[in-house]
């Protein structure tokens, strides 16, 4: 027994230590490996693109990947900790300081304008993959937030749809009288309070932000109370979802308050409107958010996903021109399309526009009528917003189900966020 | 009559049991925009195959064939590989008297309480240094090596079932530990066999977690990853084929407990342990 | 000779098993994000775990009561459905013990947490009734311990059961007197994997609550708040401290459950 626990004590932390790149190399022909995630539309017109980069260099082989969001992370944290990085991978804005913060990716800064054009680029855009100086990601394609709403119940209890302009206690009057024509059956709003994308926006308005360039909460204990009690206003003034439909907010568009048919208007980010249409076919609105401050919209540029490139790829010069070809080439452009969100490049992104349908026409007109009051992305969250995130979500639970009053609650959120971001 | 009521409350049962799966058929032939506002009604107004024929499609450019076909062969390499080790391993344990028997046991046991999350990376990184990632084998080598510590134990309780007399008898035939092996105790301890293998079929069939560590390119996907690739939460899904696929993953599964679970009657009662 | 039979399941052990829990227990006392080198931190993760986790007491908390309550209505559940089958003997039984297992062949995939969520509505997301669907979802799927029990009643000599008919004992004294001795080490064996299994019940609630444990925690497992730990909040030696902690745990329970089992469970190699 004793000689076993040994050995495999050795063996286990031989194995360890001794990390390994993938990616081979044979006579001539460079080897990388690309994974994003999504769905099966997004695969079928990302390989097309893929097979054109392979046609174009005959001596670089990609080899593909896919999952959905979640079980993407699942897998990529493993293989990176296996020491099987892919060499070009996908990343989440909320994600970027995880694996940048931990050292996992490569620093494109030396490329950044000449491998990787930036020339049609909104140059404020590009900072969005930038963390403490270094380019560690580029954004691939751009969303913001919005308010997804249904037209039909909002004429028919007589209210305006969203508009620039509107305010919040316009939004929770509108909401109210749209839960009174329908009986109460469906809300007016899908409660807001337990998300931390729509407290960013808030905060935007009222010119703070989530985090502080140190990467310290960047809000005081107040801004937080009085966007808990703001939510709780919509609830008092019954203008939003009953507490058990606020639990149900992470899954995709479909499981919604909204898709459901339960609620009249609901925050969200355009680029999930495809998912919204998937299950109410044209019968949804995308509409902005509601602002105390007439100048400030408080939503923003955001990469609605970005793409970076393993530290410990074997092949930087083919992820890079990977990479490259994805956000530049104008065919490549065409084929991918608006899968992603607003292309980054501006070039690519009018020529996407010209012949749009369905879901993305919707999306490429909301972000046309805001632009003029979209903000530059802020830098990516800190490392422990992933925990914020949650934890946010559930201290607001156990407001909205009376376990805790907003006071309480707010004490252990703000105990338990400092602990996340140290 | 006695007969009768038993009967009637195995329908009883039985209609409770299966609501789930009614449920989840009836869902698979409706149309998403119905199922999402109407989640509970059974019957839905209007009836669609699209979602089969979405599920037939697949996903990621492969079809439902080749995900049934590699999900076919992990779970059938597992089969294999438990029932061989486990019977091996469980023989040992259960029949023969050796020194470390007792701790060895011990520590079989254990390895099945810690949770697999932990231990994921390392095993990882074992098969990243053989080179196995993206191909079956550290989905099916692991069964090879007797890894499911409780089909060990399964089969152990199952054996020490087996009187005594039988080995002895053997014994006295002239049988060494490996004829006592194949003619005594394997023969009589079918049902343990046959559970083993139903079992690890079904639930190699259902892993997913380790399906998606290793596998990664999507001509190698099983049909659990084949299925997610119907979800996402940051674009749209596709919940008609997700069901539709549900529904038919468990075509093999059902078919498979059905063509093996009439061994699980042909146990010691009929193969003549008294005889 | 013994060696001989265990040669692939110590080969399996030694490279497989013993060497990630080694490397698992040294990560518990390091603090280790996945992608850097580990650094040693000797006990801290386990005084955190107990003295600085108000969410890792809670989520004993829920397991406990996860396993107080699972365990024992899906083994009824399983037992008294096998006994049901058993008396039903002929071509029947067959079709209702397939039907009994259908259940047990869907894994916890996300078909059948919408139907979970269809069938119970908004229990799912009610903090003080999340807990009983799971319950319900672990007892539902009692195909396994079922099959291990008919298996084991299959191997009970039906001759002892006509000599107590001779005798003229009726159902519930050949229940108490031939049929739970005669099963005690399959009932033994579902006791204590059921109980293993339920302390590192993982998927229902994973599935179910969408990975997060909610509503406010209250489906928060153990194995949940560690997978939340490790995978994401990349803090593996905590993760790692966690599930040693439970390892032992389970290790205790199941060493008493093995010394009770002196008292009432009976094999048939014993002279």
């Amino acid at each position: 027994m004793k000689a076993h626990g040994v050995v495999g004590l050795v063996l286990g932390a031989a194995l360890l230590a001794s990390g390994c790149g993938g990616g081979a190399a044979t006579g001539g022909q460079t080897e990388i490996r690309f994974i994003w995630w999504g769905n099966d539309d997004r695969a079928k017109v990302t390989n097309e693109a893929v097979r054109l980069f392979e046609s174009r260099n005959a001596n670089i082989k990609v080899s593909t990947s896919f999952q959905n969001f979640q079980n993407y992370f699942e897998k990529l944290s493993t293989e990176i900790a296996g020491g099987n990085a892919p060499d070009v991978i996908q990343m989440d804005y909320r994600y970027l300081n995880e694996y940048a913060g931990r050292n996992v990716l490569l620093d494109l800064t030396p490329h950044v304008g000449k491998e990787i054009r930036t020339t049609d680029w909104d140059q404020g855009f590009i900072g969005s993959g930038k963390l403490r100086g270094k380019q560690v990601a580029m954004p691939l394609a751009q969303n913001s937030t919005t308010i997804v709403y249904d037209p039909k119940l909002f004429s028919a209890a007589g209210v305006k749809a969203p508009e620039i302009g509107w305010t919040w206690a316009d939004y929770r009057e509108a909401a109210a009288k749209i839960q009174a024509s329908t009986g109460g059956k469906v809300a007016g709003s899908t409660d807001f309070g337990g998300t931390e994308d729509v407290f960013e926006t808030w905060l935007r308005q009222r010119g703070k932000a989530l985090y502080t360039d140190e990467g310290k909460l960047g809000y005081t204990k107040d801004d937080l109370k009085a966007f808990w009690q703001l939510s709780k206003d919509f609830r008092d003034a019954k203008a939003t979802t009953p507490a058990e439909l606020v639990t149900t907010l992470n899954a995709g568009a479909e499981q919604t308050p909204l898709g459901k048919k339960l609620s009249a208007s609901e925050h969200s980010y355009d680029s999930l409107y495809g998912g919204y249409n998937t299950v109410r076919p044209d019968e949804l609105k995308l509409g902005p958010y509601p602002s105390d401050s007439k100048e400030v919209l408080g939503s923003y540029r955001k990469p609605s996903q970005l793409i970076s490139a393993s530290a410990r790829t074997k092949h930087k010069e083919a992820a890079v021109k990977l990479i490259d070809f994805l956000l530049n080439d104008p065919d490549a452009g065409k084929i991918l399309g608006a899968n992603r969100g607003l292309p980054a490049n501006l070039k690519i992104r009018e020529a996407v526009a010209q012949n749009l349908s369905g879901a993305n026409k919707v999306i490429f007109e909301y972000q046309k009528s805001v632009d003029a009051k979209l903000g530059d992305a802020p830098a990516a969250p800190p490392k422990g917003d992933g925990t914020i995130y949650k934890l946010m979500q559930r201290k607001h639970e156990e407001i909205v189900f009376g376990k805790k009053t907003i006071d309480q609650a707010l004490d252990e959120f703000w105990r338990d966020a400092e602990e996340a971001l140290k | 009559m006695k007969r009768a009521v038993v009967f009637v409350l195995c329908l009883a049962a039985l209609g409770l049991v299966l609501y789930p799966i009614v449920w989840l058929i009836s869902a698979s032939l409706t149309p998403v925009e119905d199922l999402v506002a109407n989640l509970r009604s059974l019957f839905p107004g209007r009836i669609t195959a699209d979602g089969y024929a979405g599920a037939l499609e697949g996903a990621g450019g492969e079809s439902f064939w080749t995900f049934l076909g590699n999900s076919t062969i992990v779970a059938s390499g597992a089969v294999i590989g438990n029932v061989v080790s486990c019977s091996l391993a469980a023989y040992a344990f259960a029949r023969l008297r050796f020194r470390l028997s007792g701790p060895l046991f011990a520590f079989a046991l254990v390895t099945i309480m810690l949770p697999a999350h932990v231990t994921l990376i390392p095993q990882y990184v074992v098969f990243q240094r053989l080179e196995m990632i993206d191909t079956f084998v550290p989905l099916i080598l692991p069964k090879l090596l007797a890894t499911d510590a409780f089909f060990v134990f399964l089969m152990v309780q199952f054996m020490r079932g087996i009187p005594h007399e039988l080995d002895e008898a053997a014994r006295i035939d002239g049988c060494g530990p490996i004829r006592t092996y194949r003619y005594v105790v394997l023969p009589l301890s079918r049902p343990a066999m046959v559970t083993t293998a139903i079992f690890t079929f079904i639930w190699t069939w259902n892993d997913f977690f380790s399906q998606l560590i290793y596998l990664s390119s999507t001509e190698n996907y099983t049909i659990p990853m084949g299925l997610r690739l119907f979800i996402d939460q940051t674009s749209s899904s596709s919940y008609g084929p997700m069901f539709a696929m549900s529904v038919l993953s468990l075509v093999p599964i059902g078919l498979f407990f059905l063509a093996f679970q009439r061994f699980l009657v042909a146990g010691v009662a009929t193969t003549g342990l008294k005889g | 000779m013994p060696y001989l039979f265990l040669g692939p399941w110590l080969l399996g052990a030694i490279g497989l098993t013993v060497a990630p829990m080694v490397v698992s227990l040294y990560l518990s006392f390091t603090d280790y994000d996945l992608f850097n080198e580990p650094q040693w931190v000797g006990l801290d993760n386990y005084a955190k775990l107990f003295g600085d986790d108000p969410r890792y007491l809670h989520s004993v908390g829920v397991t406990l009561r996860y396993v107080a309550w699972s365990v024992p209505s899906k083994l009824l559940l399983a037992l008294a459905v096998a006994l049901l089958l058993n008396a039903l003997r002929g071509k029947g039984q067959a079709f209702f013990r397939s039907a009994f297992y259908a259940p047990s062949l869907l894994g916890a995939s996300v078909g059948l947490a919408l139907a979970w969520r269809a069938i119970f509505d908004t229990w799912v997301d009610t903090p003080d009734h999340a807990l009983v669907t799971i319950v319900l979802l672990s007892a539902w799927q009692f195909g396994a311990p079922m099959v291990i029990f008919l298996a084991g009643l299959q191997q009970i000599p039906r001759d002892l059961f006509d000599a107590a008919a001779v005798d003229g004992a009726g159902w519930w004294r050949r229940l108490w007197s031939i049929t739970l001795p005669m099963l005690s080490p399959v009932l033994f064996f579902n006791l204590v994997l059921e109980t293993i299994h339920a302390f590192q019940a993982f998927t229902q609630a994973f599935v179910v609550s969408g990975g997060r444990g909610g509503p406010a925690d209250s489906t928060l497992f153990y194995t949940l708040y560690l997978y939340e730990r490790g995978f994401t909040e990349f803090r593996m030696g905590y993760a790692s401290a966690m599930a040693w902690v439970l390892l032992v745990a389970i290790a205790l329970i199941t060493a008493v459950l093995f010394r009770t089992s002196r008292y009432w469970v009976f094999y048939g190699d014993e002279r």
